[in-house]
């Protein structure tokens, strides 16, 4: 063992065709990949609990070809891949893999035929080496069976990073590498199951630009080794750079596919969006309103290293934007406001008294709500009914008979804020789980309207949520400020921030880089000021 | 491929030895041995007799029985499990060959044989309770305790085991060489066997990948319930075999063996001072076998210390809850230092 | 606002009498009736069977005292299992208070200040418990699995060779065997127990927050419950709990037992896991919890009246408990319920106490 420790100079080119391995991954191996790789999935439907989330979609994936998909958020992208790499079981359609007919793919048997997906988020085995979550399920074995190799390990893991741009020690643990590491680490486990169909789902969004061209470069060579590689991303340009091949899905439905010099962005826009660009109304209203009071003042607030010297200022009436990539630092920033987490330095004022020692409970029963991001994880109460759903941001403050909590009471408070925000549900008793995303995020706006707030963050509002409710959650939204809530929207979504806001914050890498106000608000602008240009 | 990612600058040698000795201090097995060494220098200084040959390879053997089950609970928790059953499965061992053992002469062979299928079979209960119907680790191994427990009692029919043939004692008592007893043996070899397969083989390395991502080694292709499920036997037959070193080393053996030594807590804090994380996929069988020396030598620092016998227990605990409380910070900073270098970068 | 109000938004039906797909409480409810209709079968059986066992209904009522500590530990368990926590040394805790008490007593204090400076004592160790898990946020399995050897530690200690017994009259007739009527003082004490605990859990505003951190606890944190200092409470009130069943111990054999309390322990959680609370948190009623009482507590007492030996009896409370278990996770996996994700629900717990990444 003791002559693997560091090998950063490795000599050559993994040979592929010789890996012998494991139990496990003997049967893993040894199909070698089919001569054609086109891959092709037809006419593939999904739905999730009856809500259609794919319908009727095609796509091929060609030797030789970056295939993008794009679409808005909830159009079906991540779904069309995690079929192709067998995560899902589509409910109608097939695939086919050099004509190969794929029945009932698992992930297991999509790495044996040749094809892997880079998932959205790295999953990595955080105490192993990066060399053992490279071949991990398949360790290659001496010639005694079972009896793993290590120093083949490292030495070829260390050829399969030098491959992927990857430079670190192969015992590196997996915890202590940076998420672009981790993404090329995914990209590398893809080469070593010589694999010749590679899906990226998002993978740039918490990469820097430098991190991303990195990868850019590692895709344009395994196009040129002939490997199919497929994308998704939100950045258009990125898109257009990388890309050969673009189909568009809005609303799990494909409404555009196309070769990269045949379709302009205007035009792709169009057909994400499902109409002309800049005819959808700005849903923010007009600077009619008087009072202006400060209700929120943030200062100087730190949390190094992921976001430093934040200050700024909210008005009553005022809808306000915070624009930056994933991992800007806007949800940590949010979630230190709200007491979630500790501040290093700075203040929160709301109605010029300092919100001090922070907690999400002080800041509820001061008049700040914030809505979380991930609403699956950290808003809703799955298994629980609607009603105990929407009072579970007034706990303390339940209405109480003899001492004891009022179940006619706290029913009728739940449905007369369930009916301000418009829920559609069977009945206030219902599990949260059986209503559709809008519904849920619906149901969460009158949980933190029942609190009575000045202040709301809504991080990401229309996540997860259909076309059709997001229009309304934009109503929502309006209507709160016009009656003198004072709101930050938190959104990956521009298009968003330029619609619904009054003026936009920017952040980038931890600081506040700009600000655009009025009609300065467009989504060129902004996309200039997020990736950390156009300063000046 | 010229542009590329990478963790650490070019060092200067002297930066790389600091970082080594860093390293260095936060190992747990080195942290172990430091506290064994303080613990041991202190009752010296108070006690000369507690570095006298024979008190060193007592308390050497006397951890022995601990360290084998901590090498099993150690595979268990690695897998992010846990097994509250060791002990019955210890004492139904110790029972089921001490009998015909003290009646009739049982070869030792035939015993050894006998007390691997007592724990193969237990540990199969417990890992199809806890792999195949998915009850949670604590209650299906707390509720294995009980039955096992039980059984224990049947079996043992209000008898005692007080006679070992001398096969059995010599086993137990006798050393190789001098000062090195023939269990001590037996246990480095089983630890040191374990810690092999654990490093070098790949259901070994499966036991840490489910550890540290369950779903991610499923989608890796790992069959994770049928490790979960190994795990278990892996330690009941361990079990087994520390109830046959047990009998082998105290001569006795009646229906409450193990559950009233509370070698279940021994095992498990052995783990965990040894530096084994309840989360999962972190530690080794080297940390626990040092933990259940390290253990052995405190408790035996009490007696010297004429501390009565029943805060034994306690010391115990005490030293789970400080072994936990350590962890915790210790992956504070880790966690930390990571953070900050990723801002940095 | 007025424009939402006036959207067609009117499709909240009362929640009475729900027919949806998924309602947690209905379920909860046919749980516990079953659990009812399976204590009538074995009362009757056991009646049936078991000589001694129904006399005159008397003795049936004389019986629940046998096990009525046991129903006390559980109500303080249930309390922690909703929050999705684990308390291990309830069962010492008990023979703690006891000794405690006993100890107190001897030494010259009233009886019933020395039971309320032990069941005090109880309710500190369980914050104890409760302050550790949260500040170090460390699993609960292990701190009340150390707490619970180091309690036994301190409880024989305390009680040295022979622990105190024969205490005076009046305890041990409330606390212990004396009865109004045909019916037993330990019933008594037990149903205004039952009462307060059901209470708390299912119409307090802690009692809200105790079950909304055990479905789902980063959400409750979001909303702005306070987490840590609920969990704490849970542990003190699982602490008082047991001190209460080791002052029935205590009354039932008129003697403090060191010996007596871990054995307490498994009993309790089959209770509670029986009657319907689910080991991973939120989900259960405590009505169920207080007829698992009953139901356990027959079973055991009726098998032990036919002869069993009490070893044996709890073999059948382990068995009970897999059973169960096993019954109730393979429902919900029938029901649709991904299995790895509930299984996941405790790993990602795990997994957010010890790695942040």
């Amino acid at each position: 063992m003791s002559q693997a420790h560091r090998h950063r100079t490795p000599a050559d080119q993994p040979d592929t065709s010789t890996i012998t391995v494991d139990a496990y991954g003997e049967r893993l191996m040894s199909t070698s990949p089919p001569a054609s790789t086109r891959y092709v999935a037809s006419h593939v439907s999904k739905a999730f609990n009856g809500a259609p989330v794919l319908h009727d979609v095609s796509a091929v994936l060609e030797p030789g070809e970056v295939h993008s998909l794009v679409g808005e958020n909830g159009a079906g992208k991540s779904t069309l891949f995690k079929i192709m790499s067998g995560l899902y079981r589509p409910d109608a359609g097939e695939l086919a893999l050099g004509g190969e007919r794929l029945a009932d793919l698992t992930p297991r048997g999509a790495l044996q035929k040749g094809v892997y997906l880079v998932p959205q988020e790295p999953t990595l085995m955080a105490h192993l080496s990066a060399a053992e979550n490279l071949y991990v399920g398949a360790l290659p074995h001496r010639r005694m069976p079972f009896i793993v190799d290590w120093s083949r390990i490292h030495r070829e893991a260390a050829t399969y990073f030098e491959r992927v741009g990857l430079d670190i020690d192969v015992e590196t643990p997996a915890r202590q590498l940076s998420i672009a590491q981790q993404q090329l680490l995914e990209c590398a486990r893809a080469l070593v199951h010589n694999c010749r169909v590679i899906m990226f789902d998002e993978p740039t969004s918490p990469l820097t630009s430098h991190e991303t061209e990195i990868l850019f470069d590692l895709m344009r060579v395994l196009r040129g080794e002939g490997l199919a590689l497929g994308f998704i991303s939100h950045r258009l340009d990125e898109v257009f750079e990388v890309s050969d091949h673009l189909t568009v899905l809005r609303d799990g439905r494909m409404v555009a596919s196309a070769g990269r010099d045949e379709i302009t962005r205007d035009q792709l826009v169009t057909a994400m969006i499902g109409r002309p660009i800049g005819v959808r109304t700005r849903v923010r209203r007009t600077s009619d309103v008087t009072d202006r009071r400060e209700v929120l003042k943030v200062e100087g607030l730190s949390s190094r290293p992921t976001f430093e010297d934040v200050s700024f200022v909210l008005t009553k009436h005022e809808v306000a934007g915070l624009a930056g990539l994933v991992g800007s630092g806007r949800t940590e920033i949010a979630e230190t406001i709200f007491g979630l987490r500790k501040a290093d330095h700075g203040e929160v004022w709301l109605d010029g008294e300092p919100l001090e020692h922070r907690t999400p409970r002080r800041c509820i029963d001061a008049g700040l709500v914030y809505l979380p991001e991930d609403r699956g994880r950290n808003g809703i109460f799955s298994d629980v009914d609607l009603a105990r759903n929407v009072t579970a941001g007034i706990v303390p403050r339940l209405p109480l008979r003899w001492h004891l909590i009022s179940t006619a009471r706290e029913e009728a408070v739940a449905r007369d804020s369930a009916a301000r925000t418009s829920v559609r549900a069977a009945s206030l008793g219902a599990s949260i789980s059986t209503l559709s995303g809008g519904n849920q995020q619906r149901a969460m706006f009158s949980r933190w309207l029942l609190a009575e707030p000045r202040v709301a963050i809504f991080d990401e509002p229309t996540r997860g949520v259909d076309i059709g409710a997001k229009d309304d959650i934009y109503d929502i939204i309006s209507d709160l400020a016009t009656s003198g809530l004072a709101c930050l929207i938190i959104s990956s979504d521009l298009e968003e921030l330029a619609l619904t806001c009054d003026r936009v914050l920017v952040i980038y890498e931890g600081r506040i880089v700009g600000e655009v106000r009025d009609e300065d608000v467009t989504t060129a602008r902004l996309g200039e000021l997020v990736v950390g240009g156009g300063r000046g | 491929m010229s542009t590329t990612l990478s963790v650490e600058k070019t060092e200067p040698g002297g930066a790389i030895l600091r970082d080594v000795l860093r390293k260095a201090i936060r190992l747990r097995e080195l942290q172990l041995v430091v506290a064994i060494a303080v613990v041991v220098a202190a009752s010296a200084v108070a006690h000369p007799n507690f570095i006298s040959p024979g008190n060193i390879s007592f308390m050497l053997a006397d951890s022995v029985v601990t360290a084998v089950l901590a090498t099993g609970q150690t595979i268990v928790v690695l897998a992010k499990g846990i097994d509250l059953s060791v002990a019955p499965i210890l004492g139904i061992a110790a029972v089921v060959v001490g009998f015909p053992a003290q009646n009739h002469n049982l070869p030792i062979v035939a015993a050894l044989g006998l007390v691997v299928l007592v724990g193969l079979v237990l540990g199969v209960g417990n890992g199809l309770f806890v792999s195949v119907t998915r009850i949670p680790p604590i209650i299906a191994t707390l509720a294995t305790l009980s039955v096992y427990g039980g059984l224990q009692f049947i079996i043992a029919n209000g008898q005692e085991v007080v006679n070992i043939p001398n096969a059995y004692d010599a086993l137990g008592n006798n050393d190789v060489v001098s000062g090195i007893p023939w269990v001590l043996v037996i246990g480095v070899g089983i630890a040191v066997v374990v810690a092999l397969f654990l490093r070098h083989t790949n259901v070994g390395r499966a036991i840490y990948a489910v550890g540290n991502n369950a779903g991610a080694a499923h989608r890796s292709g790992i069959p994770v319930q049928r490790v979960i499920f190994a795990t278990y036997v892996v330690s009941g037959v361990l079990a087994g075999i520390a109830g046959l070193l047990y009998l082998c080393h105290t001569g006795s053996a009646d229906s409450t063996t193990g559950t009233d030594s509370n070698v279940n807590l021994t095992s498990i804090a052995a783990t965990l001072i040894g530096g084994t994380t309840l989360t999962g996929g972190r530690g080794g069988v080297v940390g626990s076998v040092i933990g259940a020396v390290f253990l052995s030598v405190a408790l035996t620092a009490m007696v010297f210390a004429r501390i009565p016998a029943i805060w034994e227990p306690a010391g115990v605990g005490l030293l789970i809850l400080l072994a936990m409380v350590t962890d915790r910070h210790s992956s504070n900073l880790t966690a930390r230092a990571r953070r900050h270098r990723q801002g940095s970068t | 606002m007025t424009a939402a109000a006036a959207a067609p938004g009117a499709e909240l039906r009362p929640a009475v009498k729900s027919e949806a797909r998924g309602d947690s409480r209905r379920r909860d409810r046919n749980w516990v009736l079953a659990l009812v209709a399976l204590l009538a079968a074995e009362v009757v059986y056991f009646s049936g069977t078991v000589p001694g066992f129904f006399g005159g209904g008397t003795g049936l009522l004389a019986l629940t005292e046998q096990f009525l500590d046991v129903g006390a530990i559980a109500l303080g368990l249930a309390v922690v299992i909703l929050t999705g926590e684990i308390d291990l040394s309830a069962g010492t805790m008990s023979s703690f208070a006891g000794i405690v008490m006993a100890v107190l007593w001897r030494d010259g204090l009233e009886i019933w200040v020395a039971v309320v400076v032990a069941l005090l004592l109880s309710a500190a160790v369980g914050a104890l418990n409760g302050l550790i898990i949260t500040v170090f946020k460390v699993d609960s399995l292990l701190v009340t699995l150390a707490m619970q050897f180091i309690l036994g530690s301190v409880a024989t200690a305390l009680g040295g060779a022979s622990p105190p017994y024969g205490f005076p009259k009046s305890f041990v007739s409330i606390a212990g065997t004396g009865t109004i009527g045909p019916v037993p003082n330990q019933l008594i004490v037990f149903a205004v127990l039952a009462l307060v605990i059901s209470l708390l859990v299912g119409r307090t505003r802690v009692g809200r927050s105790l079950t909304l951190i055990g479905f789902n606890r980063p959400a409750a944190r979001y909303s702005g419950i306070r987490v840590n200092r609920t969990i704490v409470g849970a542990f003190v009130v699982s602490g008082l709990m047991a001190g209460i069943g080791g002052i029935l111990v205590s009354g039932l054999y008129n003697a403090a037992r060191d010996d007596i309390g871990n054995s307490l322990l498994l009993p309790g959680i089959t209770i509670a896991v029986l009657g319907g609370v689910d080991i991973f948190g939120g989900k259960g009623r405590i009505s169920g919890v207080i007829v698992a009482t009953f139901v356990l507590g027959f079973l055991t007492e009726g098998l032990l009246v036919a002869g069993d030996s009490s070893l044996s009896a709890t073999m059948v409370t382990g068995i009970l408990l897999l059973v169960c278990l096993a019954f109730k996770i393979g429902l919900d996996h029938r029901r649709g319920v991904d299995d790895r994700a509930l299984v996941s629900r405790r790993f990602r717990r795990l997994q957010s106490i010890g790695d942040p990444s």
